[in-house]
Parts: structure tokens; sequence; C-alpha cells
């Protein structure tokens, strides 16, 4: 009898089978826990903040998310169900992805100064900054230092409260 | 069929762990290859880590520049009194809210415009205009106005304004391995990214505004630090009625940037309170009333 080849030699297939279903599967099964990392969180009925809410989250707090819609997740707190807005959680995770021509052949490796390693190598550091002013002189940043000069002392910032009849 | 499906295998078996976000690739790949991939790596790490949010440092480098281009289009006014008065009732607020700490603390100014308009740079640096000012009728209401600010602070809705690329470039962008690999322009590039970045943000704040939900958030935030700092909670509803009534007549700035007043306001009024004002706060509309004359 003339079989498939599937069925002759089933060995391969099944492997090839098993690795596609890894894949695959955390797409499909793992549903997504996230962590609440910001304070004065509610779980709300509905995704819109003139619900009343049904429950606060503290931070730390692990919630099952069901779905996501717009800036709002639909999630499972401790068998509550209802709607957390982004801010419960941190900004969203960039790709982890890699960039495939450079996975897959290097990038062109060029001399670099210790300079522009030192520039590069922080982020958006101080040197950044100076760097951005040298090609902006027109940004006016005396003027910012002279709104960050600006201090309220602790001792006069109390006094404003109470004499406010503010809570200290 | 053998060959092909071995190779199948050898695909899946080295694309498994980067879908993954896992970084154990290179123990398949023939040696000559495991220097590019070991940059990749460390890219692709930066990248996952790029997930962290932005430092507080950071986030007050990209504010200060943000605020300098505000200050390019709207001149400061420069009133000792009211400045220090506007920054004693903002940092009032600011201590009661959930991000009471930034890296160098919030600082507050008064921007010379008849607009109606506030902006709140990443890290703390907040502007109310003249026009704003004028619209709050006391203490409380300028305290909402300012308390919704903050929330933005609190938020990061600004620094969430930078676009997720470009973030993640910044990420990949940092680190020795990825200088050589920009070589003589890894600074100038991270020059770039920070420009666009502050593009980014100022775009959000003085062109696009923020989404309607961060809006309403920071509406949110506002009454839960004007209960938490002792001001009128239903302060947020009475200046909103102020800004509908002016926006009505065609007012531009604030209007432009945030949701329809009416909607804020309807989200809000129910902190309103019925009974008059208590001493307390007849005596901070005072102070205001004393000081505010703009």
């Amino acid at each position: 009898m003339n079989w498939p080849i599937f069925f002759r030699r089933p060995g391969p297939w099944f492997l090839a089978l098993a690795l596609l279903t890894l894949l695959l599967l955390p797409g499909i099964a793992m549903a997504e826990t996230m962590k609440v990392t910001q304070p004065n969180q509610s779980l709300y009925p509905d995704p819109d903040f003139a619900s009343a809410p049904v429950a606060s989250v503290p931070v730390g707090a692990a919630v099952t998310v069901l779905q996501q819609a717009g800036d709002w997740y639909q999630v499972e707190y401790q068998g509550q169900r209802g709607w957390l807005n982004r801010q419960a959680f941190p900004a969203p995770a960039a790709s982890s992805w890699f960039k495939l021509p450079g996975l897959l052949t290097g990038a062109p490796v060029k001399e670099t100064s210790s300079d522009e390693v030192a520039l590069a190598g922080k982020g958006f550091t101080p040197e950044v900054e100076s760097s951005y002013k040298q090609k902006h002189p027109e940004a006016k940043y005396a003027e910012v230092d002279q709104v960050e000069a600006q201090q309220v002392a602790a001792a006069k910032l109390q006094a404003f409260i109470t004499e406010g009849g503010l809570k200290p | 069929m053998r060959s092909h499906l071995r190779r199948l295998a050898i695909i899946l078996l080295v694309a498994l762990p980067g879908l993954w976000g896992c970084d154990a690739v290179t123990g398949f790949l023939p040696s000559e290859a495991q220097p590019a991939v070991s940059i990749a790596a460390v890219g692709a790490t930066k990248a996952a880590r790029a997930s962290r949010e932005i430092t507080d440092s950071e986030e007050y480098y990209v504010g200060r520049a943000v605020a300098t281009r505000i200050l390019s289009t709207y001149p400061l006014y420069r009133n000792p009194a009211v400045t220090e008065y506007v920054n004693e009732v903002g940092q009032t607020v600011a201590r009661k809210s959930p991000r009471p700490n930034t890296f160098k603390g919030y600082h507050f100014a008064v921007l010379d415009s008849d607009e109606i308009n506030a902006f709140a740079c990443p890290g703390g640096t907040i502007f109310i205009t003249r026009g704003l000012l004028a619209t709050c009728a006391s203490e409380d209401e300028l305290a909402a106005v300012l308390a919704h600010e903050v929330t933005h602070v609190v938020d990061k809705d600004g620094i969430n304004s930078i676009s997720k690329a470009r973030w993640t470039e910044v990420l990949t962008s940092m680190g020795a391995e990825a200088a050589r690999q920009y070589g003589g322009e890894a600074g100038s590039n991270m020059v770039n990214l920070f420009e666009g970045s502050i593009d980014d943000v100022f775009k959000a704040l003085v062109v696009n505004g923020y989404s309607r939900g961060a809006e309403y958030a920071a509406d949110v935030g506002s009454v839960k630090i004007l209960t938490a700092a002792g001001y009128d909670p239903g302060a947020l509803a009475k200046v909103l009625a102020k800004m509908e009534v002016k926006e009505k007549a065609g007012a531009g700035g604030i209007f432009q940037t945030h949701p329809p007043t009416i909607d804020r306001l309807a989200r809000v009024k129910g902190a309103a309170r019925e009974e008059a004002p208590s001493a307390a706060e007849v005596n901070r509309t005072q102070r205001f009333q004393k000081i505010v004359q703009v």
C-alpha cells in the first residue's frame, strides 16, 4: 500500500510538529500576569474613571490580564474581575527581538574615541545636555535654571500650610 | 527530506530563545558568527532593559530641554510675589502626591500669556499661564490645576510620549559595544535621540495633547491630592466650570489639547460639596486674592 510519507516515516515529522507546538504555545496558552507598580490604583467595573471603583489594588499586587482595550486592562485580582488603567503598570516593555541584520552579519566596526563612548555610554546625561546646548545656543537654559532655583524653605512651607488650615 | 527537517529543527532551536526573549543563542552558531551575536545579544539585553522606566535623572534632563522649548514659545512672568506664592501652593500639593520626590524636585513658574494653559515638564517643572491663573478664583482652584499637572509628572505622561522605537534605540545605543558599532557617530547619535525625545514630549504637551485617559486620570489624581492636602476636593470642578465658559467663548490653548471640559467636569463634579466654604478656605481665598492680581 502506498501510505503518505507522514505515516511511513513519522519520527522527523513528530519532531517538527513538537517544535512548532512549542513555538506557538506561549502565545496561546499563557495568560499574562502583570505586577502593579504604582500606588493608589483602583479596580473599576468599566474601563472608565467615572465608574465607582470596586476595589483598591496595592503596589506589588500580581494581576492576571484578560484583555487590553486602549489605556485599560481587564484583569482578575483575588477572584475579582475589573479594569485597571495603564497607569498601574510601568511603561510597556520594548521589544527584545534581535535585529536580524546585526545578528547574522554583525554591524560594521569603526574606530571610536573615548569621548564618543562617554557621550553615548549612559543615555541622557549632563554630557548629552552639554552637546545639545552647543547645538542649540538659543535654548533658554538660563531661564530654566532660574525656575529651578526657586525654592520654598521647609519652615516657610510649614507656616504656609498651617496658616491655610491645611493638612500637615 | 531528512536534511530539510534537520534544517527546520535547527532554525526553530535558534529562533525559539530569541522569540521568547532569551539570549542563550550563541551555543548553536558557528564560532565565526559569535562575536556579531555577542554584540546583538548585548543590544537585545539592553533593549529588554528598555522596558525599565527612564531613570529619574534622564527624565530630568529631558524635562529641562522641554522647558526651554516652552520658554521659547511663552515668556516668563516675572513677578516674585506671585511666583513664590504659586510655588508654595505647588509644593503643598506635590508633597501629598504619590510621587512627592523627583530627581531635582518640583518647580513652578508662571508664563506671561493670556492663553489659558498649563504644562508639566517631565521631572517636575510645571508652568501655568497668567490667563489660567486669572481664571482661578481661589487658592483651592489654583491647587486643583497644579495638582492635575503634578499628576502628569507622577504618571510620567510626558516621558511616555517618547516614541517606543526611539527609546529602544536609546537603550541599544548605550554602552561601549554599541558605541563601537556606531563608530565616530556614537555621541552625536545619542544627542539626536535626545533631541527627538524632546520633540516627542513637546509635541504631546503643546500640539497633540495626551490621551483622554491620561487627562481623566490626572483629574482623578488631582481630586485625590486635594483631599490629601486638605483643600476642597470640589475645587477642580469649580475651576473646570469657569474654564468651560471660556471654552464656549472660543478660547484656544488648553482646550485644543484636552478632552472637552464638559466631559472632564462630568467626571469630577461628584467631588463638589454643597456646604459653604470653611473659615480656613475663606482665609486661603483672601491670601490668594491679595497676591494674585494678574
